[in-house]
């Protein structure tokens, strides 16, 4: 054996499990810098350029701006930053919850349908219920929610056979089902009271925009991620036994069906959060937990508070570019993320051929 | 003294089916017993209904004289540990990671490995030699670590009974030989064993009973010497009759094996 037998301290704790450790505290370290530095950059950057430096001073030690940046940095882009963050976060702990659950690594809330259900639920807040409203959302966030649960169990139901969920028909029940319910969103046209107004808001849902969200909005949305992060903490563990399998994970004591329902009705929190401040955004869910996997391997409990962070620092600086590429005009995020998304996912799937060795 | 498992008239059906009828057995502790029988016989079923994985529709199963119906998933987890046959990872988990999972009815929702479930992984990497295996990856072993690193998870779970789903199935020669090895080691130990199988050969030095099912008829138990008989086999298996003195080969070749 070339492998000399590894040292092991008193408490058991191996050296490869110590630097597996320490190892996620640098990479919790970089991300939590890397995303104040982003948010920082993100909000001196745009049409009007605030100097990056004048802005880290403003912060730190409350030199002031003029009244003109005050309202383009305090009013018209920190909601934008803020939203981009929370939406990334939600969608990446999302697709790492669903990802357990299917025990495949190519579920995200975009592929497997989930998000299209939230569309069409906030697509029947916008064009049904246009008067009802709750600190600005509508109906929105909630009927979100609703659509996100029913088509990803509608999904789950279609595609889980024998205990397991092979890639293709998760793929097909997916894509069946996303593309349904995007598009029966356009149905609702016909009760378009606004002459183009809300067609206008569901256009931009469906490309995945982040647009400049109210404060209460985004109160709102925080609170269902921080609701959705917390309710991910005990599941972590028991994703981690679910991996091996439904047979193992029952004979070790874990409730399966009860876990699969708290997995569902998190992992749906967290698209509707997502959907109802960003709309249809593809493959950050699947970007960005495997990123954080190739790098931190596939304990659940370790991945994730660094998907989390990573999740908020991916699609700021995705959507930070989309407002500045081509400024003064603008790019939708999601444009860029099935861009980057969709080369991706087509390596994965290469990849997975004998059934997932990721 | 009690035994650690008791099979009380316990029957099983798939739908209309009666896969296993009124079966009445006990394991002691310590005691080492080969499942034998033709493949579809119900030996996999028999396995759960002990791992209390699946509920009998009569009769009942006891752990320690207390029903299996009435234990908590967790608690049974950990005096009966499962191997099962075919495991399937969708992730790059290491082998460490993968035998941690066998503290899970120990842990509480929150809680991280404590000390004395490190303790406890690794000795049973010790027991199973899978201490230069515990960095890589679980999905790239082969047959043979692989099961070891299976048995390892169970022991994991610091059981009084393992129950092992075709342990040698799908190794070659040399790696059977060390399975019968480590299932003889972990039987001095003091853990009671049943385990499935529809190979013949080895089972005499390895196994102290031996519970044969064949199909329609009684579960038969006895000494391998009383079980490994050519008439015995020849109804289980059903095996032509013109073969018999094939099998009777096998059996011998056994003996010799084992000498």
């Amino acid at each position: 054996m070339a492998q000399a037998v590894e040292q092991v301290d008193v408490a058991g704790v191996s050296d490869a499990e110590l630097r597996r450790i320490s190892c996620q505290r640098m990479l919790l370290a970089i991300l939590v810098a890397a995303l104040l530095v982003a948010i920082v950059v993100s909000l001196a950057v745009g049409a009007v350029a605030v100097p990056a430096r004048k802005l880290a001073l403003m912060l730190l030690s409350g030199h002031s701006l003029t009244p003109d940046q005050r309202i383009i940095i305090i009013t018209i882009r920190l909601p934008r930053v803020l939203s981009a963050a929370l939406v990334g976060s939600a969608l990446s702990v999302s697709g790492l919850l669903f990802q357990g659950l299917f025990r495949n690594p190519l579920a995200d809330p975009y592929v497997i349908g989930s998000s299209g259900g939230a569309v069409l639920g906030a697509s029947v807040g916008v064009f049904l219920l246009p008067s009802v409203s709750i600190a600005g959302f509508g109906a929105t966030a909630l009927l979100a929610f609703v659509g996100a649960i029913g088509s990803i169990m509608l999904v789950y139901a279609l595609a889980h056979v024998n205990g397991r969920t092979p890639v293709v028909t998760l793929l097909l029940a997916g894509f069946a089902v996303s593309t349904m319910l995007s598009y029966s969103s356009y149905f609702l046209e016909v009760w378009d009271q606004d002459f183009g107004t809300s067609l206008r808001v569901l256009a931009s849902w469906l490309h995945g925009t982040i647009s400049q969200p109210t404060w209460g909005q985004l109160a709102i949305v925080s609170a269902m991620l921080v609701l959705g992060l917390a309710g991910s903490v005990p599941l972590a563990g028991r994703l981690n036994t679910l991996s091996l399998g439904e047979e193992y994970a029952t004979h070790l004591g874990v409730n399966v069906q009860q876990t699969r329902v708290a997995l569902i009705v998190i992992g749906s929190l967290l698209t509707a959060a997502a959907v109802a401040l960003g709309g249809l955004i593809s493959f950050v869910g699947l970007i960005v937990p495997h990123t954080m996997r190739m790098v931190l391997g596939p304990d659940h409990t370790r991945l994730l508070p660094v998907t989390a962070l990573a999740g908020a620092l991916f699609l700021l600086l995705a959507d930070t570019a989309a407002r500045t590429l081509i400024a003064p005009a603008e790019l939708s995020v999601g444009v860029l993320t099935a861009f980057i998304g969709g080369p991706f996912f087509l390596y994965l799937l290469r990849n997975t051929k004998r059934e997932l060795i990721l | 003294m009690t035994p650690v498992l008791e099979f009380a008239q316990t029957s099983f059906s798939y739908e209309s089916r009666v896969l296993l009828r009124e079966i009445q057995a006990t394991i002691s502790g310590g005691e080492c017993i080969a499942l034998l029988g033709p493949n579809g016989v119900g030996k996999t079923t028999l396995l759960r209904l002990a791992a209390g994985t699946l509920c009998p529709q009569s009769g009942e199963v006891r752990l320690q004289g207390q029903s299996l119906d009435q234990l908590k998933q967790g608690t049974i987890a950990k005096s009966i540990a499962l191997v099962p046959q075919d495991v399937e990872v969708p992730f790059a988990f290491t082998v460490e990671q993968f035998i941690e999972q066998g503290r899970t009815p120990y842990l509480s929702l929150f809680g991280g490995l404590r000390a004395v479930d490190r303790r406890v992984i690794q000795e049973a990497m010790e027991l199973t030699d899978t201490r230069s295996l515990r960095s890589r990856v679980f999905n790239q072993l082969s047959g043979g670590e692989r099961q070891r690193v299976k048995i390892a998870l169970g022991l994991a779970q610091q059981p009084e009974l393992l129950l092992l789903d075709e342990p040698i199935q799908h190794l070659d020669i040399g790696r059977r030989f060390e399975m019968f090895d480590l299932i003889r080691s972990l039987s001095r130990k003091g853990i009671a064993i049943l385990a499935s199988m529809h190979d013949l050969s080895l089972i005499e030095g390895t196994f102290s009973s031996v519970w044969l099912l064949t199909p329609g008829e009684a579960m038969r138990k006895g000494t391998p010497e009383e079980m490994l008989q050519p008439e015995l086999l020849e109804r289980a298996f059903a095996c032509p009759p013109r073969y018999r003195s094939a099998l009777q080969d096998q059996i011998r070749g056994r003996r010799e094996l084992v000498l």
